[in-house]
Order: C-alpha cells, then sequence, then structure tokens
C-alpha cells in the first residue's frame, strides 16, 4: 500500500501540452477518479503514473519513492484496460499468473494467490478457459483478477468499464467498489462517465484540456463546482446557465435576464454581469416563483424531464405527473442555497 | 437464389475450372501415366511397365541422395529466412528516419529476377575475380572454393536463396506485427516483462498464424525450387545440390529416361502433400473455436 504524488506533472507534444503541471495526491487506499471529456489528459495522466507514457515536466512519486523516470515493471502498479489486454492465446489460469512468474514467485505461492483472486471474482470456474470462450463480463473479471493478484502498491483502471454493456457496467461498477473495500490500496480510476465518478470516487478529480479544474469529494463537487465547466460537467441531466446581471428590484436583490428574474439570497451581492446556474432537480414547483410555459416532455417514468420557456430556456427535472401536458404554464422556483453565480471567465462566484 | 448475375458466375468458375483441368491437372495425369510406362525418349513409343520405374528409382541410392539433399536445402534455407525475416521485420517495424524508404529497400531482392541473382551471386563469389573471393583472399582467409567443393557449394546455395526470398518473411511478418494491439505490450510491460519476454509471450504468440502460413508456402516453394539451384549448380558438384526437382529433370531431358524422371517427380508431390497435410494437421489455419 502506497500513496501516490504528483508534481507539476506535464506531457506535451512541442508546443502542444496534453497534460499541464498537474499536482494531484491520492492518500493510502484512497479511491481517486479522474475524470473529463474526451481529449482532456486524464487517460494520458493516468499512463504517466504506470509509466507507459514518459512525462516531460514534474514528478512523480508512489509510495515517497520517486518514479518518474523507471519503467511500468519497476514501479509496482497493477492496470486494468479499457480493452482488457488479456494474452489471447494463455488461458485464464496463465494470464493471472503471468504477472507474478515474470517477478519470480514461487509457484505455490503464485498457486495460492491466483486461487484467491478467482474465489473474490468468483471465476474459479473460467480458469482453464482462453479469453476468446469468456464474454465481455467475464474478461472483465480476468482483467481485474490479474491486477488483483499481484498486490501491487496502487491499481490502475484506465476506462475499464465502457466496452460493457449499460447493465454490466452497473455490476462491474459495484464489483470494483467491493474489490476497493476489500483490498483497501489506493486507486486510480479514469472515466469520462461523471455517474461511475460520482458513485466510485472518495474523490474526484476534473480535467479539462490538460488542466485539473477541482479536486474534492464527489458531493462536494457537485455542491460547490468550481467553475462553470465542472457545474456543466458533473449532474444529469446538466446544469441550467442564463446569462444575466445582478439587480436590486423592489428592494431585493435578484437575477435577471429580460424578463426572466429570480430572487437571491442577500448574501449573494456581486455587480455586472454574470452567469446564472440552476440544477434541473432544484427547480421546484411554486405558485409564487416565475411563470414558464413547457415546451416539451420527456417522460422517463418515476421522473420526467421539462423544457421550458421562461423568457429563457431551462429544463426542470420534476417528479412523475401525468395531469402535465405540453403548452401549459406553471410556476416554478428555486431556494436560493442551491442558485451558482459565475463570473466572466466562468469562475465560481464564491458567497 | 437466382440471380442475373448467375450466368458470370457459372461462366467464370466452369471456365476456370477448365483452364485449371487442361493446365494444371493435364500435365499431372501426364507425368503420372508416363511414369508407369518405359520410353527411353519422348519419340519412343512408351510401353506399359506398371510399377517398374518406381520399383527402380526407390533402391537408386541416387534418389535418396538428392532426398537428403532437398530436405536440407529446405530446411536451412526455411529456417534461416524465418529467423532472419523476424528479425528484419522487427528492425523495420520500429520508427526511425526514413522509414519508408528503408522498407522499399528491404524488399528489393525479392522484385529481382532468379537469373540476375544468380549470374550476381556467381560473379561475386568467381574463382579469380569475384568480388567477395578476393576479398576474402586479401583478408588472409585463402580462397574460397564456392561452388566447387560440396558443402561449400550447398551453403552458397541455400544462401543465395535465403537472400533473395528472406523479403517474402519480412513483408508478411511486417504486416503480423502491425496487427497486434498495443495494449497487449502495455499489459505486459507492466506485468514485469522486459524485451526478451514482451517478444516471446507478446509478439511470437500473436505471429503464430502468420508464421504458420509463411512456413508452409516456403516450404512448399522450397521443396520444388528449381530455377537457383539451376542456374548456380546444376545440381553438382558431384550431386552435391542435386535434390528430386533437379534428379528429375535430368533424368528426363539429360538422360531420357523418360518414365524414370516422372516416377522421381511423382514420389516427390506424393512426399510433398504427406508433409503438408502432416503440417496443416499439426498448425490448423483456422483457430479452433
Amino acid at each position: 500500500m502506497a500513496s501516490v504524488t504528483l508534481q507539476g506533472v506535464s506531457k506535451s507534444f512541442g508546443s502542444m501540452a496534453v497534460v499541464d503541471a498537474v499536482d494531484l495526491s491520492i492518500d493510502e487506499g484512497e479511491f481517486m477518479v479522474l475524470v473529463g471529456p474526451s481529449g482532456c489528459g486524464k487517460s494520458t495522466t493516468l499512463r504517466m503514473i504506470a509509466g507507459l507514457e514518459e512525462s516531460t515536466g514534474g514528478t512523480i512519486r508512489i509510495g515517497g519513492r520517486d518514479v518518474t523516470r523507471l519503467e511500468p515493471r519497476e514501479r509496482n502498479i497493477a492496470m486494468v484496460f479499457q480493452n482488457y489486454a488479456l494474452y489471447p492465446h494463455k488461458s485464464v489460469r496463465e494470464n493471472l499468473a503471468f504477472g507474478l512468474k515474470m517477478r519470480g514467485t514461487g509457484k505455490a505461492e503464485i498457486e495460492q494467490r491466483v486461487t484467491r483472486a478467482a474465489q473474490m471474482l468468483k471465476i474459479e470456474n473460467l480458469l482453464a478457459r482462453k479469453p476468446r470462450q469468456l464474454s465481455g463480463g467475464q474478461m472483465q473479471r480476468v482483467a481485474l483478477g490479474r491486477a488483483l493478484v499481484r498486490e501491487p502498491d496502487v491499481f490502475l483502471f484506465d476506462e475499464p468499464l465502457s466496452n460493457l454493456d449499460a447493465k454490466m457496467r452497473v455490476h462491474m461498477r459495484d464489483e470494483i467498489a467491493r474489490l476497493h473495500r476489500a483490498v483497501g490500496t489506493a486507486m486510480i480510476y479514469v472515466t469520462h462517465d461523471q455517474v461511475e465518478a460520482m458513485t466510485l470516487g472518495d474523490r474526484i478529480c476534473v480535467m479539462r484540456d490538460g488542466v485539473v479544474q477541482q479536486v474534492g469529494r464527489p458531493l462536494e463537487v457537485y455542491d460547490r463546482p468550481a467553475n462553470r465547466f465542472v457545474a456543466g460537467f458533473i449532474g444529469s441531466p446538466e446544469m441550467n446557465f442564463v446569462e444575466g446581471a445582478i439587480e436590486q428590484r423592489d428592494g431585493r436583490l435578484v437575477f435577471a435576464a429580460g424578463e426572466f428574474t429570480i430572487p437571491l439570497a442577500p448574501a449573494m451581492a456581486g455587480t455586472g454581469k454574470v452567469t446564472l446556474g440552476i440544477r434541473p432537480e432544484h427547480l421546484e414547483r411554486d405558485p409564487s416563483g416565475f411563470a414558464a410555459r413547457v415546451v416539451h416532455i420527456e417522460r422517463m417514468g418515476d421522473e420526467s424531464v421539462l423544457t421550458l420557456d421562461a423568457g429563457v430556456a431551462l429544463r426542470v427535472l420534476i417528479d412523475r405527473d401525468d395531469d402535465v401536458a405540453e403548452g401549459d404554464t406553471l410556476r416554478f422556483a428555486a431556494p436560493p442555497h442551491r442558485l451558482h453565480l459565475f463570473d466572466k471567465e466562468g469562475k465560481t462566484l464564491r458567497i | 437464389m437466382p440471380s442475373r448475375y448467375d450466368w458470370v458466375i457459372w461462366t467464370v468458375f466452369w471456365s476456370g475450372l477448365a483452364l485449371t483441368a487442361l493446365f494444371v491437372g493435364g500435365p499431372v495425369l501426364d507425368a503420372l501415366w508416363l511414369s508407369l510406362h518405359q520410353a527411353s525418349s519422348f519419340i519412343a513409343e512408351p510401353r506399359f511397365v506398371g510399377l517398374a520405374n518406381y520399383g527402380r528409382v526407390v533402391v537408386d541410392p541416387e534418389f535418396w541422395r538428392a532426398m537428403g539433399n532437398g530436405l536440407f536445402y529446405a530446411l536451412t534455407s526455411i529456417g534461416l529466412q524465418v529467423v532472419l525475416g523476424i528479425a528484419f521485420a522487427l528492425v523495420l517495424n520500429q520508427t526511425f528516419p526514413a522509414q519508408r524508404l528503408v522498407r522499399g529497400l528491404a524488399t528489393l531482392p525479392y522484385l529481382l529476377p532468379t537469373v540476375v541473382v544468380a549470374l550476381t551471386f556467381q560473379w561475386l563469389s568467381d574463382g579469380s575475380v569475384g568480388l567477395v573471393t578476393v576479398l576474402m583472399r586479401d583478408l588472409g582467409f585463402g580462397t574460397i572454393p564456392w561452388f566447387e567443393q560440396p558443402w561449400t557449394a550447398r551453403m552458397s546455395v541455400v544462401l543465395a536463396s535465403v537472400w533473395l526470398w528472406t523479403p517474402f518473411v519480412t513483408i508478411c511478418v511486417l504486416a503480423g506485427l502491425q496487427t497486434i494491439p498495443p495494449a497487449l505490450y502495455e499489459a505486459a510491460r507492466v506485468d514485469g516483462a522486459g524485451p526478451v519476454a514482451l517478444f516471446w509471450h507478446v509478439t511470437l504468440p500473436q505471429l503464430k498464424p502468420v508464421l504458420t502460413v509463411v512456413v508452409l508456402l516456403r516450404g512448399i516453394w522450397m521443396f520444388n525450387k528449381f530455377d537457383i539451384i539451376w542456374l548456380l549448380t546444376k545440381g553438382g558438384p558431384l550431386g552435391a545440390t542435386e535434390h528430386l526437382p533437379i534428379m528429375a529433370y535430368k533424368r528426363a531431358f539429360s538422360l531420357f529416361d523418360v518414365g524414370g524422371g516422372a516416377a522421381v517427380a511423382t514420389l516427390s508431390f506424393l512426399m510433398l502433400s504427406i508433409v503438408v497435410t502432416i503440417y496443416l494437421r499439426l498448425f490448423p489455419l483456422e483457430e479452433k473455436r
């Protein structure tokens, strides 16, 4: 077990910085998720930690040891790949044993560790098979097992669930969470899926264009996004953004965008042009709120997403209500403490 | 399902079959027929002798020597072609400046006509003015009688063949190398594999399908190879490089023992068929599901 520290880690091709001075520390036993849209540098960051990609700047430490210039095999890490990368000509058993064999582990111990990992992942009955005889979920289990037997200092996951169907993905997500509780080793997990990030991470690190945007506990990031990008990226359906200004109207502090106004908490003082952020799930039906016409309804069963025209376009997540119809005019309000304000550069205005 | 293109398929299929029967099946059957007859020349009226030609050939020590020579030639030249072919492909698969140019140059020998290669080798190894001969002599190795001694002649033929046909293996292996998923190498590197282990546990197993086909094709070609040996040594000296195809040719066209020549050719064909069948049993071209 070990912690991982990144200090100013960078990767650039010529003048193009793919990863730009990332500072990040992962504690012993922590589950850290790197999340962001494709091309944000999350995978490159992970691959630099693995040693598969050379960093062009900064220092990477695992358990206090500087590994920046070491080969992957000298870092005592284990990695799970998106395409599983199982050795096709080797049986499941040989796949699991390979890393230990390479390190000269004794036969008896290999046998014992492989058996234990296979039991944990419930793949004992697959040990004699070849990878091509496995389903996607089974291959993913074997890939997890191959990492597990190594008992590494840190586990690295590179979008391990993106090739699975939706149902299997949820299942394997639980499996990985369970595994983390069982082994208690630090895990660094890359995904573009914010649901995976929210549900798996002890902390999440949101990245964009090679730059870390925010690091924090999932709900902290959800409640207090550092900027407009993070606010839009975390949460589903996506947060509504409205361009406007803070104004005093009838002695009350409001956010106004043309006809549309919404009251702010007195502490949210600020001036000039700002962007308002409201999560769809934080708008509620309220007779004293603003009026809005329902333009479109997506019924998802238990909940519905309404697209509203309130002078500005807004999306709202409400509980199922079969009486609401397109064309209706309804009233909505949002609790002031659930509102977010961003300045011109997209930075959150802290209250 | 009938369609208006049916006639195209039928025409192409049957005309292909007819041409194959005429130009491949015909000569094969003719050779079989000849091998059962005695004819002292192509003009004389052939006389049916049953398996007498085979009996005559099988007890002839020359036949077994030719067989041994053929096996030696085929096995050593294939072995060297495959080993060198893989080595060159591994080098060419790296990124380096002028990569395309070097890759193109590396395939050049394969594009040369065999006659050109044979003449070049003869010229290089000429006993008095050959470039290699002179160089070796001046370096103090003495004059090496490339084509005059049995073993040097055998090795010279093998070397020329390897030089000529290794690019074929290189091209195939290079294509194979480019289909190996990079993630396999990365997984193995994380698992602790060094360069040798990577080659042994990732590259070689991934090349298996390509190598199976390459060894099969090269095996068939090298066992039947006629031109390069004939051009370089005509089977000499003292039959040291005479293998079954050359023996069959000499029997039929120099000694005018047409029946005997046909029997040698048929036996050669039979043995190759058996070896290929066993090979395909051991290394099926299609992976079992």
